[in-house]
């Protein structure tokens, strides 16, 4: 059922743009990006235990290695920009998580915003390298070889880079859902739930977590170009705190415990920003209080929402 | 010499008032064992009021020497949000605490729009009032009164703080509390409001070194985001739950603030994060916390 | 006994073995060794120094002086990870559990790290049809075959217990220590639990199992060797029989002679 339920939905996707307008098109490559960023973020949050305030530090390094790549080293070819971000953000996860798994919990969260702010500032003030306040350019790239010349912005947006998307994100859905229903993702769990009990069964509770933070990181940097080349710009303002903030109340609200509750949630956050945005300029208050009715009311997110009532309606 | 003193007086005013935000996260902490995220927020929320406390005594006549009383009572007054956000803050204390982080998060979000709703999204500042308090001078050296009169209210309210906690009865309850909630309901011990009065001790505590930093610092709305930064770097150096954590951080913090203004201007966050990569690594649990499983 | 014989290898042994915090001495100058198909008990008051003990047998604490030695190799301080890597597995008095996890996952982790299968990224755990037989035939040794999809949080506290004790045997350890396995269980079930245990080293092939026990009845039945500590030294090392007719001992110990024991001498 859940299979049949997964085809759909790629299948909805695949033909909503011949069925909407481009703007709206334009908004699922944000959640295209943020649905990719978010399965890793939650095989470290969700199925590890552990929650990151920093995250969005990778998916800067995505970015801004997008935009290094094109716009100052003339590499055109997305394949080999994205492969090179995602090892950029792996090197950068290493030490960084080396040093945050050493921690549980909240100190764990605090150490990882630290980072994430260390990486904006660096961002931020050196400017000759990373373009400061007003980041870097990220030109277009190639998909498989193919530049599509004649096409404009819009339109290899809504068409060629959308399908790329899409592709990209049924491969690296597939890749995740086979991590989390591994050995390494059932210890993962036991992590989670009781991270004495499972190194007393023989499970290497920091190098585990050392690796799932390496692929979250990976995950996000992939985000991060995606965003990138969406809005043709890297900026620092992609690294701050709140934006790693962002990552953790999509994963909330779509439901961080199942495994398409990350998916669900990138989407749902990407519409009601949007739409928030549009009707009044007092948005962000709008979106703490969702935030606040989550976590106080309905902390398994949209995907629990749905769980419950699919239960009820069973049960009638 | 006196670029020495101008370094040494900005950084330990800076640290006075980084030192207020810092103790008021690691009070609550310690007791109530949340990380409150919009500590900022209180902050700014202090400062945008002061402006406006000041500002309306400006228009009533008010003598110049009654604005640092007023920053101060406009500090207090807002305490009266405390009850109501530590109310809502209940309703997860037993839960993960990814939760507890996650709603103040959404604090943050909703105090940004109420700060523009209220105050507009243009700074304010309070112009030259720093200049109507004078300057102090010891020799060769001059300290803008003012600032001189923040750090003296500082180092009083980090005793009283110290005292409140050390030989009250309520601070020794409260004590007790953050080592041991059940023991302490146990004996009798109304949790519920040790709690309500820690957290709006903890948000005075904030929106006071908010009204107290602006005559110096304009409001924005840049604040609150940007004090959360280094009001953490502030709780990792020192530890978390320390109180004197806090002070040597907030010290720690504030002197590499003013030195790196002074000469590197590009690396004043990057060098306080240095020194808390540092401190990480060799104390984990930061210079006075308890050491973390 | 010369340098040609065979000597009987000890599975687990310490040799002088102290440990000192400051001025407190917890264990001073302890020597005794565990040898395949022993079950041997080690008793004593609070205090006597069984819990340091048995944090240094399992690797968790490095004795201030002396060896500690599982399968002949030094095991000093090398944590929890390493000593299930090399078969000992350790199960505590206060029952600990994966919450969320189902009885089925919880014996999984064990039986994938033990199988050093704990790498595989991209191979299903639930289509691995050995590591479910695996997870099978432990949960039915102790009579959970009928729970493996049930959450552990959702288990009567003596299904618990017997998870916990479960998730440890399924390390297929060669040693494992209990740490006062039948606690909070009635007195009725305590012998029934035992036996359990027992039989389910036998199936799962461990040499030996090392017991921290204050139920002397239990000790008694049980045990083929009993270890007396007192401040710290070992007071007796002796099988039951010799033991328990030592009514002195019995008195420093525990100062009440169980029944079986005083039935027998």
């Amino acid at each position: 059922m859940r299979i049949a339920a997964v085809i759909a939905a790629l299948a909805a996707l695949a033909v909503l743009p011949q069925l909407i307008s481009p703007y709206y098109v334009t908004l699922v490559l944000p959640a295209f990006a943020y649905g990719i960023a978010l399965l890793g973020f939650n095989l470290l949050f969700g199925y590890t235990g552990l929650l990151s305030f920093g995250h969005a530090l990778f998916v800067a390094v995505g970015a801004y290695s997008a935009a290094v790549l094109t716009a100052k080293l003339g590499v055109k070819s997305l394949e080999a920009i994205m492969l090179v971000s995602a090892l950029a953000a792996v090197l950068v996860a290493i030490p960084v998580g080396l040093l945050s798994v050493r921690y549980v919990r909240i100190f764990f969260g605090i150490l990882t915003l630290a980072f994430g702010m260390l990486f904006h500032s660096f961002l931020f003030k050196f400017y000759n390298l990373t373009g400061g306040d007003t980041g870097l350019r990220v030109l277009r790239p190639s998909l498989f070889g193919f530049a599509f010349p004649n096409l404009d912005k819009t339109s290899f947006l809504v068409g060629p880079f959308y399908y790329y998307c899409l592709g990209l994100l049924a491969v690296m859905g597939l890749v995740m859902w086979r991590v989390v229903g591994s050995p390494f993702g059932l210890q993962l769990t036991a992590i989670r739930e009781n991270r004495r009990k499972a190194e007393y069964l023989g499970v290497r509770a920091r190098l585990f977590c050392m690796i799932a933070f390496a692929i979250s990181a990976f995950y996000c940097a992939i985000g991060g170009v995606i965003l990138a080349v969406n809005t043709g710009q890297a900026d620092p303002d992609l690294a701050y705190w709140t934006h790693s903030g962002e990552l953790v109340f999509m994963t909330v609200l779509g439901g961080f415990a199942h495994f398409f509750g990350p998916l669900v949630g990138a989407f749902a956050y990407v519409f009601l920003k949007s739409q928030l945005m549009s009707v009044t300029e007092y948005w962000r208050f709008v979106m703490g209080a969702i935030l606040v009715v989550i976590v106080v009311v309905l902390p398994r997110g949209l995907i629990g929402i749905a769980h419950d009532a699919w239960a009820k309606v069973k049960r009638s | 010499m006196s670029a020495f003193f101008d370094i040494l007086l900005g950084g330990v005013f800076h640290a006075a008032v980084l030192f207020l935000v810092a103790a008021g996260l690691q009070l609550i902490f310690g007791v109530q064992k949340i990380v409150n995220l919009a500590c900022g927020s209180f902050y700014a929320l202090g400062a945008y009021f002061g402006v406006s406390a000041v500002a309306f005594a400006v228009s009533v006549g008010a003598p110049a020497y009654l604005f640092l009383p007023i920053l101060l009572v406009a500090g207090l007054a807002l305490g009266v949000i405390g009850p109501p956000i530590e109310a809502l803050l209940r309703t997860v204390y037993r839960r993960d605490e990814a939760f507890q982080l996650l709603l103040t998060f959404a604090l943050v979000l909703m105090f940004q729009d109420i700060l523009r709703f209220f105050f507009g999204a243009n700074p304010q500042q309070l112009g030259d009032m720093v200049m109507l308090y004078g300057t102090l001078s010891a020799g060769t050296v001059l300290v803008p009164t003012y600032n001189a009169l923040v750090i003296v209210a500082s180092i009083a309210i980090a005793f009283g703080l110290g005292a409140f906690l050390k030989r009250t009865r309520f601070g020794r309850i409260l004590r007790a509390t953050a080592e041991n909630r059940e023991m302490s309901q146990a004996v009798g011990v109304n949790v519920g409001r040790v709690y309500a009065t820690v957290f709006t001790l903890g948000t005075v505590l904030g929106t006071v070194g908010g009204a107290l930093v602006v005559p110096t610092a304009a409001a924005s709305l840049d604040m609150p985001v940007e004090l959360v930064v280094e009001a953490f770097a502030v709780v990792v150096i020192g530890g978390l739950g320390s109180m004197r954590g806090a002070l040597i951080g907030a010290l720690i913090v504030g002197m590499m603030r003013a030195l790196a203004i002074r000469y590197y201007a590009e690396l004043e966050m990057l060098a306080i994060y240095v020194v808390v990569i540092a401190v990480l690594i060799a104390r984990p649990a930061g210079l006075f916390g308890r050491p973390v499983e | 006994m010369g340098q040609g014989e065979t000597l009987v290898t000890a599975l687990v042994e310490t040799v002088d073995v102290a440990k000192a915090y400051g001025d407190f001495v917890a264990l001073d100058g302890l020597s005794l060794s565990v040898s395949e198909g022993e079950l041997v008990s080690i008793v004593g008051p609070n205090g006597a120094g069984k819990t340091t003990l048995v944090n240094v047998l399992t690797g968790l604490l490095r004795p201030t002086r002396g060896i500690v030695r599982f399968k002949g190799d030094d095991i000093a301080g090398i944590g929890p990870v390493r000593l299930a890597e090399r078969g000992m597995a350790r199960a505590f008095q206060l029952v600990h559990i994966f919450p969320a996890l189902t009885v089925a996952e919880t014996i999984g982790v064990a039986v994938v790290s033990q199988s050093g299968k704990g790498l595989r990224l991209f191979r299903s755990v639930r289509r691995d049809a050995h590591v479910m037989q695996r997870v099978r035939g432990v949960a039915a040794i102790f009579g959970l075959e009928g729970k493996l999809d049930t959450q552990a949080r959702l288990l009567s506290q003596g299904e618990k217990k017997l998870l916990d004790i479960a998730s440890a045997f399924a390390l297929a350890p060669d040693v494992i220590l209990l740490d006062e396995p039948t606690s909070g269980v009635s007195s009725a079930d305590k012998h029934g639990i035992m036996r359990t245990l027992i039989e389910a080293a036998h199936r799962a092939g461990v040499k030996a199992i090392i017991l921290v026990e204050h139920d002397m009845d239990l000790v008694a039945e049980y045990s083929s060797r009993i270890v007396a500590l007192q401040a710290g030294k070992v007071l007796a090392d002796r099988p039951p029989a010799a033991f328990f007719s030592d009514p002195a001992l019995i008195a420093a110990v525990v100062g009440k002679m169980p029944v079986k024991a005083a039935k027998a001498a």
